[in-house]
């Protein structure tokens, strides 16, 4: 009898120092799945078609529906949130990799720690309160609150900077998420008085100067947020402020 | 004067580094190609600028500030931008990201490309001594010589189209990185002014090396025995 089947292929790696190698798993097709269903239907009887009993394969996932960023890998080359990617609308047999940027924990799970220690250096937030009461903040222009809506969007997925030829393993570079935050907090009318910190925090070693405007990142970010706007954006802002700390300091 | 931080310094250096790129050099190599596209019109016309330029006073010091010092620098700083990324067209083959790749690869050609260039020119020029207006005529000699093989027709035709796009993707670059050029829109438009720009130059160097290898002409010096 033959029954319509998953076939996936995923690269594993039991430890964050161990060396990673391919598994081949098939399970019995359904409807509508996508691919975080296929790795729960795995995990119930994690077995490859010769050996029963493998470990389970372990992921990342939370909302699944695309707007926490956990469960980014590499799915058939690319690298996208596999809640969203939908068995019926991609290539068969599924090869799942975990991102090549970021420490493997286990499996297809990753350690995104690096873009929040970006997000951290370069002040991604608003400051409302000191040591005194700032009262209320200045009004917004919607078209501020609309330009600021599309960019707070980030989910910190990783996609924009696994596609960047830019930022490896092995450079400090911040990536193109970070630059976009700066924007977003930079539109404030509150966080703009603090706009200046936020620039010098990518003036330096892997910011916003060492982007080599491949634009890849633009093109893999899955809640098309315009990163190579914000880029040119934050260059204007950090070539402006070079010239004013140059001739006017 | 403050004292300023590592991380002050390597933006400055890239700052400059990507100023550099449009001038001097960008700057230079346009007229460059320009003056050398005379030749299309005549060796004498051609014969007449190169005896400009080698009776040019300090001649020394504009050559070595103006193009061999930055050149030295964006090449040097150009191999450190090099090894600092790590090329991905074959998972990520968008346009841009191949710009992004040609980019450092065009610089790696033009490298060599310059050392053979100055190598076959300036050197010998240097070594046998030929200033002011006997520069021309030995200089012409070279270049009908270097233009009757194919070997060297196709060397000057890879080095000047990597020159162009390097230095009209470099021109792009440029007004992204300085925030000149921001919304998708701007740039789209900027990258059709800067391909214009790259094709002319393109086509005078071509143009060039085309009357060079089918007129090679010899002169004498304009002035002198
Ligand atoms: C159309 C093809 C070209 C021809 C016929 C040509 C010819 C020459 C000649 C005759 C010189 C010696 C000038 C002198 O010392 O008076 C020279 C110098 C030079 N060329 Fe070219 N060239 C060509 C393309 C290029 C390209 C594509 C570049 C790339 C940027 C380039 C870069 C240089 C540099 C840096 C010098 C040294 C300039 C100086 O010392 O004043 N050339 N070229
Ligand atoms: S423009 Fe290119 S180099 Fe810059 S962040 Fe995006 S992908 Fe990376
Ligand atoms: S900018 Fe886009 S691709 Fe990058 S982390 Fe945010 S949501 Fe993901
Ligand atoms: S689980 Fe949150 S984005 Fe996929």
């Amino acid at each position: 009898m033959s029954q319509k089947t998953i076939k996936l292929k995923i690269k594993r790696q039991d430890n964050p120092r161990s060396k990673p190698y391919w598994q081949e798993f098939e399970i019995p097709y359904q409807p509508l799945s996508n691919v975080i269903s296929c790795l729960q239907d795995i995990q119930k009887s994690p077995a490859t078609a010769n050996e029963l009993g493998v470990n389970p394969v372990i992921w990342d996932c939370s909302c699944l529906e695309e707007v926490c960023g956990s469960c980014t890998m590499i799915i058939n080359g690319r690298v996208r949130q596999a809640c969203t990617a939908l068995v019926d609308q991609i290539e068969s047999p599924i090869v799942l990799e975990p991102m090549s940027k970021f420490p493997v924990v286990r499996d297809l799970m990753v350690d995104r720690n690096r873009m929040f220690r970006a997000l951290k250096k370069v002040k991604a937030w608003v400051d409302i309160d000191g040591s005194q009461d700032l009262g209320e903040g200045p009004i917004m222009a919607d078209s501020v609150r609309a330009t600021r809506y599309t960019l707070s969007e980030c989910m910190t997925c990783g996609c924009c900077l696994e596609a960047c030829p830019q930022y490896t393993k092995d450079n400090s570079f911040l990536g193109a998420a970070a630059f976009s935050q700066v924007r977003l907090f930079n539109l404030h009318p509150t966080g703009a008085m603090h706009a200046d910190e936020r620039l010098e925090e990518v003036m330096g070693k892997g910011g916003i100067a060492d982007c080599g405007n491949a634009q890849a990142c633009v093109e893999a970010c899955p809640k098309n947020i315009p990163l190579t706007d914000s880029i040119a954006d934050i260059s204007r802002q950090t070539s402006l402020k070079l010239l004013k700390d140059l001739l006017l300091k | 004067m403050a004292k300023i931080t590592q991380d002050q310094a390597h933006f400055l250096l890239l700052k400059i580094n990507s100023l550099m790129g449009l001038i001097p050099i960008g700057v230079f190599l346009a007229f460059h190609l320009g003056i050398n596209a005379l030749r299309t019109v005549g060796p004498l016309q051609y014969q007449l600028s190169i005896d400009l330029i080698n009776n040019l006073p300090f001649l020394f010091g504009i050559e070595i500030a103006f193009i061999y010092a930055p050149l030295l620098f964006h090449s040097m700083m150009g191999f450190y931008i090099y090894f600092s990324g790590k090329r991905n067209v074959g998972h990520y083959g968008y346009p841009r990201n191949w710009r992004y790749t040609l980019q450092r690869i065009t610089g790696l050609i033009v490298f060599a490309f310059l050392i053979y260039h100055l190598g076959t020119t300036v050197a010998p020029k240097i070594f046998y001594g030929k200033h002011q207006f006997l520069a021309a005529p030995f200089l012409m000699d070279i270049m009908n010589a270097e233009f009757q093989t194919w070997s060297g027709r196709i060397i000057y035709l890879i080095g000047i189209s990597s020159a162009t796009f390097h230095f009209a993707n470099g021109l792009w670059g440029f007004c992204v990185s300085w925030g000149i050029i921001i919304g998708q829109n701007a740039q789209r438009n900027a990258s059709i002014v800067f391909a214009m720009v790259g094709l002319v130059l393109t086509f005078l160097g071509f143009a060039t090396v085309l009357e060079f290898s089918l007129n090679p002409i010899p002169v004498t010096p304009t002035v002198g025995e």
